[in-house]
């Protein structure tokens, strides 16, 4: 699990084109949206879709699921290994 | 007339936010990189990450000219000719190699020309005129006439300006594109024109383009008849400022701009940069002639004037 969320961590940074960080500046429990974590938005939100289909082979048919799956690096591997 | 209030210029050039590009001006190499801002200083750093370097260069450019001038800009042109091209090869790249269902939106979303109109109006919450132009090599001429009939129409302050960006892959167009061995570039030149003189060193009298111009000597005919509808002649020029070398007979300084800029299609934008800076700094010179003959069967006229010259 441990390396499915560092995995994920360094996906993030290069398919959202946050130069500036590094896998460990992001925390497993951080929020990804929001002023609290990360700040990413609705764009962002879309390219998770993308991620998961292109590196994971899952499609979230439903967009409205993405609030639970995409709130944490946690949620996102709890979901990625339910899923595969 | 179209007074220049204030022109940015990012290029291959230490052109940024000087007083006189002509103090940092060299012929450029093909090993002239692009000399970009720290474009921090002009973008929220969360948007900056999606931004290809046309978008940031033309944001950039936009916004150091709206902070040197006091009112919101009352129409946006802009010029572009081969618009977000690092977006764009994304975005067909993905389609052609991805094996997903879903495409990446972000690439998509900013391949198109207007992405780069729209994210100043965006950027600068500017809810005014925006208007894009895709003309090949005159792009940045018909951006210039459309904001020269919005002043016309009553508008104070208006942005003109164009942008386009060098990829590699443009080295496999090379021979469709450009006839001669210039370094492919990257810039963006953003102006804003007003019908008030205000701290104003000069104006753009008139601009004109001609599509689908045949011989050397029709080219002539049409710059003669330009300046003859201007109220001047060849003899009257101190300065023109060529794409190409064609035409160094017709006054007694003679520059190919291109020399400068290298080839980008809206390279023009940059040579009312060096017109208006030339004027700055010449200060016997009253009337500089920018001619835009990059493409061999297109041409635009800009003839820019000092402030005392009548029009």
């Amino acid at each position: 699990m441990s390396d499915l969320k560092e995995n994920l961590k360094a996906q993030i940074i290069e398919q959202l084109n946050l130069e500036d960080l590094t896998p460990a500046d992001i925390r497993d429990d951080a929020p990804l949206f929001g002023d609290q974590g990360l700040g990413l938005d609705s764009i962002d939100a879309l390219e998770f879709i993308v991620l998961l289909d292109s590196n994971y082979g899952i499609k979230i048919s439903d967009p409205n699921e993405g609030k639970e799956i995409f709130q944490s690096v946690n949620t996102l591997a709890d979901y990625i290994s339910k899923h595969q | 007339m179209y007074f220049i209030q204030h022109i940015e210029s990012i290029t291959h050039q230490d052109s940024f936010q000087k007083e006189n590009i002509w103090d940092e001006l060299k012929p450029l190499t093909a090993e002239n990189q692009l000399i970009s801002p720290d474009y921090k200083n002009y973008i929220p750093v969360a948007a900056l990450r999606r931004l290809s370097t046309i978008l940031r260069m033309g944001i950039t450019a936009s916004k150091a000219c709206q902070e040197k001038v006091p009112n919101e800009f009352d129409s946006i042109s802009v010029g572009t000719a081969l618009g977000c091209l690092t977006d764009t090869e994304k975005f067909l790249v993905t389609i052609n190699t991805v094996s997903g269902d879903v495409l990446s939106p972000t690439a998509f979303i900013q391949s198109t020309h207007n992405t780069i109109s729209g994210q100043i109006s965006l950027d600068l919450k500017n809810h005014a005129y925006n208007m894009t132009h895709t003309q090949n090599a005159l792009s940045f001429e018909v951006a210039l006439k459309d904001g020269l009939l919005c002043i016309d129409e009553g508008k104070k302050s208006v942005l003109v300006g164009a942008a386009d960006e060098a990829i590699p892959f443009l080295e496999r167009l090379r021979g469709s594109l450009i006839l001669t061995h210039l370094p492919f570039t990257s810039g963006a030149t953003f102006a804003v024109l007003s019908g008030e003189k205000g701290n104003s060193i000069a104006f753009v009298q008139a601009c004109e383009v001609y599509f689908s111009t045949k011989s050397q000597e029709t080219l002539v005919t049409l710059i003669n008849q330009f300046l003859d509808a201007n109220n001047c002649s060849s003899g009257d020029l101190d300065l023109i400022l060529e794409a190409r070398s064609d035409f160094r007979f017709l006054a007694k300084n003679h520059i190919s701009f291109t020399d400068y800029t290298g080839f980008y299609q809206s390279a023009s934008a940059f040579a009312l940069h060096m017109a208006n800076d030339w004027l700055i700094g010449n200060t016997d010179d009253k009337r500089i002639l920018i001619v835009n003959n990059l493409e061999s069967n297109k041409l635009g006229l800009t003839l820019i004037n000092r402030n005392e010259v009548e029009a």
